[in-house]
């Protein structure tokens, strides 16, 4: 009965890391190891389409980049695949990924940019509507 | 930085005694651009231009020629750039403008409105790229009044030449995007095809 009851608890507190951890993720800053992409390289604070990026510069260049609105609400999970790895048919798998519901995901073609300067392709999981994911242009 | 700055001072070719040091780059543009306006008056602009998904990018025109003295402006209209000489100072990229010539590099330019100078005073085609999006072929090239110098060379003509061993190839795509040179005399101002 003791055990079970520990086992209870330790499964509690697990969930609620878990739990935490997720929800430090829907705002920023996210935390951990994530890093300001723009304190990384020579991009701006905000990215006009994307938002504001974090990414924890062990996973460059694939990442999970994560996105921020204005707001400083999670809006996506970007993911950034050199051509030249996908031509070489590279393997990109365990990549993480923000807890929260997926409501769409976009592949857009980027030319480069500091960071990842080469084409690659971003991957763009999002978990805000195509009429919020617009609002970022702004 | 400081290098950049050097660079830029040196490729305009003007004395900048009392010419105030501005903590910023685009600032030191500015007050440089000002000097070469009373000097020369003669002003080119080229825009770094990019869609809004950053999937496409390039200068705009891609293709100039100018004479002698005349100082370039690029000015950034969207996303992220540079202005690249291309030099073995500038990341070991092959030596396309003239010998004599002092190299540029603007760094990234970050926001929307930003300019980078350099007045060319050398004879010759100068080749330039757009660091992070040369790969994409973000490229462009000068003619300074007469088809001179390394600029107007085959694209591997320094392979195996002694003292080149580090420099690296200019990339596919960025070989494909450059106008002839022959094409820029002709137009004097050579757009990319919308």
């Amino acid at each position: 009965m003791k055990r079970l009851a520990l086992s209870a608890v330790l499964g509690a507190v697990l969930m609620f890391a878990a739990s935490d951890c997720a929800s430090a993720q829907n705002t920023a800053p996210p935390g951990g190891a994530y890093q300001k992409v723009s304190a990384l390289v020579a991009l701006p604070d905000y990215l006009p389409g994307l938002g504001t990026l974090y990414v924890d510069p062990s996973t460059l260049p694939a990442g999970p980049f994560l996105a921020y609105d204005h707001a400083g609400a999670l809006v996506s999970s970007i993911y950034m695949i050199p051509l030249k790895d996908m031509n070489a048919k590279k393997a990109f798998t365990g990549l993480k990924a923000a807890h929260a519901n997926v409501d769409h995901v976009d592949i857009v073609y980027n030319a480069g940019h500091p960071g990842v300067a080469e084409p690659h392709y971003h991957m763009i999981v999002w978990y805000v509507s195509p009429a919020r994911a617009a609002l970022l242009s702004k | 930085m400081g290098s950049s700055r050097r660079d830029f001072m040196r490729a305009g070719g003007l004395l900048l005694t009392g010419v105030g040091f501005a903590p910023t780059r685009q600032a030191l543009a500015s007050s440089l651009s000002e000097g070469v306006e009373r000097l020369t008056g003669a002003i080119e602009i080229i825009q770094m231009r990019s869609d809004a998904l950053g999937s496409r990018v390039w200068f705009d025109p891609i293709g100039l020629f100018v004479k002698a003295g005349t100082t370039i402006r690029w000015t950034v209209r969207e996303n992220v750039h540079t202005t690249t000489a291309y030099h073995p100072r500038n990341d070991h990229r092959p030596l396309r403008i003239p010998t004599t010539a002092v190299p540029w590099d603007s760094g990234v330019l970050v926001n929307p409105g930003s300019v980078f100078e350099v007045t060319l005073t050398v004879a010759g085609v100068y080749d330039y790229c757009c660091a992070p999006h040369e790969a994409a072929g973000m490229v462009g090239r000068i003619v300074v009044g007469k088809a001179l110098g390394p600029g107007a060379e085959p694209f591997d003509y320094w392979v195996g030449a002694a003292g080149t061993a580090d420099w690296r190839h200019v990339p596919a795509d960025a070989r494909a995007a450059f106008p002839s040179v022959q094409s820029i005399i002709a137009r004097r101002r050579v757009h990319v095809a919308a």
